[in-house]
């Protein structure tokens, strides 16, 4: 069995050789009686007639294709001959064989990790297809039946959608500057011909099965051909997507990066994502949200189910931190909370601290490179001695100092929950950062022990 | 495996021992292949399952913290990189928020100056336009024109310094372009070095492992064979000690089960045996009770039927008895009345009868009267007649003796004696030579007396002996309780001191003593009345009888069987008397009757035929001479 299948692997290469084809008289196979790799071979000139039957079907499964009827072996040998150059509105719906989409994925993309699809080639053939298609998508010229056509091929697939580029309209407006464009982009939109994007209510409320999307406004790979208005996130383009995602009830991840999302953009969008069903995580990193940006974010982390918020290197201030710290402070949900590369200074830092005291849920806070000093080290520490849930927290990048660094030994010592905790760059103190890290090893001990227990008493 | 075979010999090629070489070579690698894979699985699966074991526990453990500290240092050092960058960004971020307010500021500020300037040349262009000598306007605009050019100069020098700060700017994001991708390749190059070292360490960690496994195995495998070794040779000594205890046993056993078997094989037969007589006996009982079974069945259905013939009969007898019944109540009810009616004729009968009764009574005592009367007067007849008849009786006996007398003389020719006769000379009836009338004081005594009394009273009894108390002594009981009835009830009469005196005497006297008294008191009619009674005697007969049979017996028994032996002679004497008599009489009749044949037998002597009737009379001849002899 193990020989079969190992065989199998390296059966088109070695059994079919092209010369060989093109000239049966030459191929010294035909002097063989035996020849253990091929199981199909035998010595009967006159091939049977099921294999030609099977052979017929296969040259014109495009017209006719017939599958289902027949037996298991007959369907293997089928789904083996197939060429992966089939339409895909003849076998999407009809093929579910693993090695015909595994063929068709390999001669589209080459090698490719299918263990990011759940193991399943075929998934990832119809996400890519469509990630391609809605990349390749330019407004106003491409025909938007394009994608409606392949949505009802590919709405039974598609759980992922990784969109690394949309492209703009192809018209430029040739008479607006360089820096006239940012300024202009936003503020008109109905007068002139916009600059919207691909508009995914078209295509959101049909995919029934999205859970995971993740948009990023922009042009991949531009080169020397820059100019800001291929990075430009309409306003239009922003309600469409809100409507598009509130329509879309099944999906539980949305990540829109580095796309100038600005407040009033976070906002819009924001307004429309409140009491969704299901969305569990939502990544807002490398945009341009600010302080009323954080609040909409802190009304939505109350009416929603969000599980983990991921907000790093955006322009949050002082408020805006508040405005989460509070939120934070009546949550019950999030698991996850980044805040990296933000400027909440220790006025935000002390009100996340002791949003920390009441909150009861949250695991991971990162406040990495956020300005913080020493009375953010304060509040943190009183926040350590109190909570019991929080596992890993990240300070790094923060002048903290060596009176903080003590402030935050001094908390440290009476937690035995917090497993990791970054202060890297800090100034802390080699002698906190060593007492610090005593404590997170005991506690992790402790978490292993506790492991091991349960898994010796599973047993 | 391609790398295999495009080194090696081919499956492909046309040689067939190479082909058989690169089978073979293939074979081996997959096999090898496989044991790696178990292997793998394998100390996977032991690091699993031993891992309660201790010193690889241990071991597992210190791995495990050793990789977890190799995973964070390394972790660290690459993350290093990132907050490096993010230390170096937020830097950034600032310096460029600091050079923006202070380019804003300067901005300002040049806008605000070069505000005051153009304000200053506007001002001026007015002036100017006021003015009207052409040099004064040629000054002006020559000045203005110096403003201005100062104004654009300003203007030139801030956007060139603008400029400069732009193509600072780019230089360093092209610096930092170019420091982002060191950070990179520094970051994909630590990450490589961490996986390779984690991968070695890892590689080294499970090595440790395996080898403690293996060691810990080793040491369980020797501990556990020498146990199983000793507990082997336990069980083979044991086993055989069981093997021998246990043919001891099977011996014993057989022995026992032999015995048992022909004890069981006799009792066996023996029960059976008698199981089947007794089921022979049982098939014989129940054919018995079957026929009985049939026999009282049919019985039963017969008593069934005659039953259910009764119970009809019953029915209808019941129904008669009902109907006769109702006709006996009426019948009863009838005679209820007529019993009434009866009652009450019989009460008036009873009233009657009560009067009859009283009347009878009467009668009766008037009787009494009339039969002592009578009696006196019977007495009287009884004297006579006896005196009557003892007179008749009397010449009955001379007359007797008389003939006794002749027939002794002259029957019999004997002397006659004549018997004495002292009867003969009494006359009248027998009489009793006792008083009649007794006192009733003397009948007491003697009552008393006769209770077993000896010879208290001989002066009472000189008179009463003769008699005997046989004609009291049926009433003795009864009067002896009479008299202490008496006594007891009469005591009242008797005096005090006689009491007194009375009570040393015996109990008899006492009574005795007592009646006297009382009778000696009270002397009354009743007592006297019932002693007459008790005294009343009836005749002795007795006496009679003795006196007729003696005056029967005159001619004694010898005598009589003389006289009956004299009469049966006298008898046969006179029946002789009376057949020679009456002999004497057919003599007579025959003599004549011959004297008239012989005058027949002269007539028909006459006549032929007197031969047969000779013949004929002499037989009457012959037959009349018998008679006679």
């Amino acid at each position: 069995m193990a020989a079969a299948t190992m065989f199998k692997g390296n059966a088109p290469a070695g059994i079919y050789p092209p010369i060989a084809k093109l000239n049966p008289a030459a191929d010294p196979r035909r002097m063989r009686r035996i020849i253990a790799e091929d199981p199909e071979w035998s010595l009967a000139v006159v091939p049977l007639l099921t294999n030609l039957c099977l052979q017929h079907i296969v040259k014109h499964f495009e017209e006719r294709p017939i599958l289902d009827e027949l037996v298991p072996d007959q369907k293997a040998f089928v789904l083996e001959k197939l060429p992966p150059s089939l339409p895909l509105s003849v076998t999407a719906n009809l093929i579910s064989d693993e090695g015909y989409w595994k063929r068709c994925c390999e001669g589209r993309w080459g090698v490719s990790d299918v263990s990011e699809y759940s193991h399943s080639w075929k998934r990832m053939f119809f996400e890519r297809h469509l990630e391609n298609i809605i990349e390749l998508f330019i407004p106003d010229v491409t025909d938007p039946r394009a994608v409606l056509d392949v949505v009802p091929l590919c709405q039974n697939y598609v759980r992922r959608l990784k969109i690394s580029q949309l492209l703009p309209p192809i018209k430029e407006p040739p008479k607006f500057d360089e820096d006239d464009a940012s300024d202009s982009a936003s503020d008109v939109g109905n007068d002139r011909p916009s600059m919207d994007h691909f508009d995914f209510r078209i295509l959101l409320d049909k995919l029934t099965n999205l859970e995971e999307l993740q948009l990023v406004y922009g042009v991949k790979g531009c080169g020397m051909n820059f100019e800001w208005n291929l990075f430009e996130f309409t306003f239009r383009d922003c309600e469409f997507l809100a409507k598009a995602l509130k329509s879309c009830k099944s999906l539980k991840v949305l990540r829109i990066n580095q796309s100038k999302v600005d407040d009033e953009k976070c906002r819009k969008l924001l307004s429309y994502l409140l009491d969704h069903p299901s969305l569990l995580e939502l990544d807002l990193s490398h945009n341009l949200i600010g302080d009323r940006g954080a609040r909409a974010i802190g009304k939505l982390l109350n009416r929603s189910r969000l599980e983990r918020l991921d907000i790093y290197d955006n322009q949050i201030r002082g408020s805006g931190a508040q405005a989460l710290a509070h939120a934070l402070s009546k949550n019950t949900s999030l698991l996850y909370l980044n805040l990296r590369l933000n400027r909440l200074g220790d006025e935000g830092g002390q009100a996340v601290a002791q949003a920390l005291l009441k909150n009861g849920t949250l695991r991971n806070l990162n406040l990495g490179a956020n300005e913080l000093t020493e009375p953010t080290a304060t509040a943190m520490s009183h926040a350590l001695v109190q909570n019991s849930t929080l596992r890993s927290l990240n300070l790094s990048c923060n002048r903290l100092g060596v009176d903080g660094g003590k402030v935050l030994e001094e908390g440290m010592s009476h937690n035995s929950s917090l497993l990791e905790c970054d202060i890297r760059l800090t100034d802390v103190g080699l002698e906190s950062e060593y007492c610090i890290g005593k404590v997170l090893r005991t506690n992790q001990a402790k978490v292993r022990r506790k492991r091991t227990q349960a898994v010796a008493a599973s047993r | 495996m391609q790398a295999e075979n495009s080194a090696g010999p081919s499956v492909e090629s046309e040689n067939p021992e190479e082909r058989i070489t690169a089978r073979r070579l293939r074979i081996a690698a997959r096999n090898e292949a496989k044991k790696r894979q178990e292997l793998e699985v394998d100390s996977q699966e032991k690091e699993d399952i031993e891992e309660e074991a201790r010193t690889s526990q241990t071991q597992v453990e210190q791995s495990e913290r050793r990789m977890v500290k190799l995973q964070t240092d390394g972790t660290e050092l690459v993350t290093n990189i990132l907050v490096a960058a993010d230390a170096r960004e937020s830097k950034r971020r600032a310096a460029l928020e600091e050079a923006r307010r202070l380019r804003v500021e300067k901005l300002e500020n040049e806008a605000k100056s070069s505000l005051e300037k153009f304000e200053e040349v506007t001002r001026k262009w007015t002036a100017a336009t006021a003015k009207t000598i052409p040099q004064d306007l040629r000054d002006a605009l020559n000045s203005q024109q110096q403003l201005c050019a100062l104004l654009i100069e300003n203007k030139n020098k801030l956007i060139n310094e603008l400029q400069q700060e732009l193509k600072a700017s780019d230089d360093r994001y092209v610096k930092d372009l170019k420091k982002q991708t060191e950070d990179v390749d520094i970051m994909i190059e630590r990450m490589q070095e961490q996986i390779t070292s984690l991968m070695k360490s890892y590689r080294q960690e499970l090595d440790l492992i395996e080898n403690s496994f293996d060691d810990e195995r080793k040491t369980l495998l020797a501990g556990n064979k020498k146990k199983w070794e000793q507990q082997r040779k336990e069980r083979g000594n044991k086993e055989l000690e069981y093997l021998l205890q246990r043919m001891k046993q099977v011996e014993e056993h057989e022995v026992l089960l032999h015995r048992l078997r022909v004890e069981h094989a006799e009792e066996y037969n023996m029960i059976k045996t008698k199981l089947e007589t007794d089921v022979q006996i049982l098939e014989q009982q129940l054919q018995q009770m079957k026929a009985t079974y049939q026999l009282n069945q049919e019985k039963l259905e017969y008593n069934i039927h005659v039953l259910q013939k009764h119970n009809e009969e019953n029915i209808i007898t019941r129904s008669q008895q009902k109907r006769k019944i109702r006709r006996q109540q009426d019948v009863l009810n009838n005679l209820k009345i007529k019993c009434a009616n009866q009652e009450k004729q019989s009460h008036e009968e009873n009233q009657l009868l009560t009067d009859d009764y009283k009347r009878a009574m009467q009668q009766y005592k008037d009787m009494q009267k009339k039969m002592r009367h009578f009696a006196a007067v019977d007495a009287k007849r009884f004297d006579e007649v006896w005196l009557m008849n003892e007179a008749e009786a009397k010449a009955l006996v001379h007359r007797a003796l008389e003939i006794d007398r002749l027939i002794h003389e002259q029957q019999l020719g004997l002397a006659w004696f004549p018997p004495s006769l002292p009867f003969m000379e009494s006359s009248g009836p027998v009489q009793p030579r006792r008083q009649v009338q007794r006192t009733s004081r003397q009948v007491a005594a003697q009552v008393l007396s006769g209770m077993g009394r000896k010879g208290d009273t001989e002066a009472e009894r000189e008179g009463s002996t003769v008699e005997g108390s046989e004609s009291t002594g049926v009433d003795h009981k009864t009067v002896k309780r009479l008299l202490e009835l008496l006594c007891d009830e009469t005591g009242f009469l008797i005096e005090s001191k006689l009491l007194k005196l009375l009570s040393s005497l015996e109990k008899d006297e006492q009574s005795f003593m007592k009646l006297d008294s009382i009778f000696s008191v009270s002397r009354m009619k009743l007592l006297h009345c019932l002693f007459s009674v008790l005294a009343l005697q009836e005749r002795d007969d007795s006496e009679d009888a003795a006196y007729w049979e003696s005056m029967a017996k005159v001619i004694s028994e010898s005598k009589l069987k003389v006289w009956d032996a004299l009469e049966a002679a006298l008898k046969k004497y006179h029946t002789v008397l009376t057949e020679r008599s009456k002999l004497l009489v057919d003599t007579e009749h025959l003599k004549q009757q011959n004297s008239e044949l012989r005058m027949l037998l002269h007539q028909y002597q006459l006549k032929g035929i007197h031969c047969i009737l000779m013949q004929g009379v002499n037989r009457h001849i012959l037959f009349a001479l018998c008679i006679v002899l």
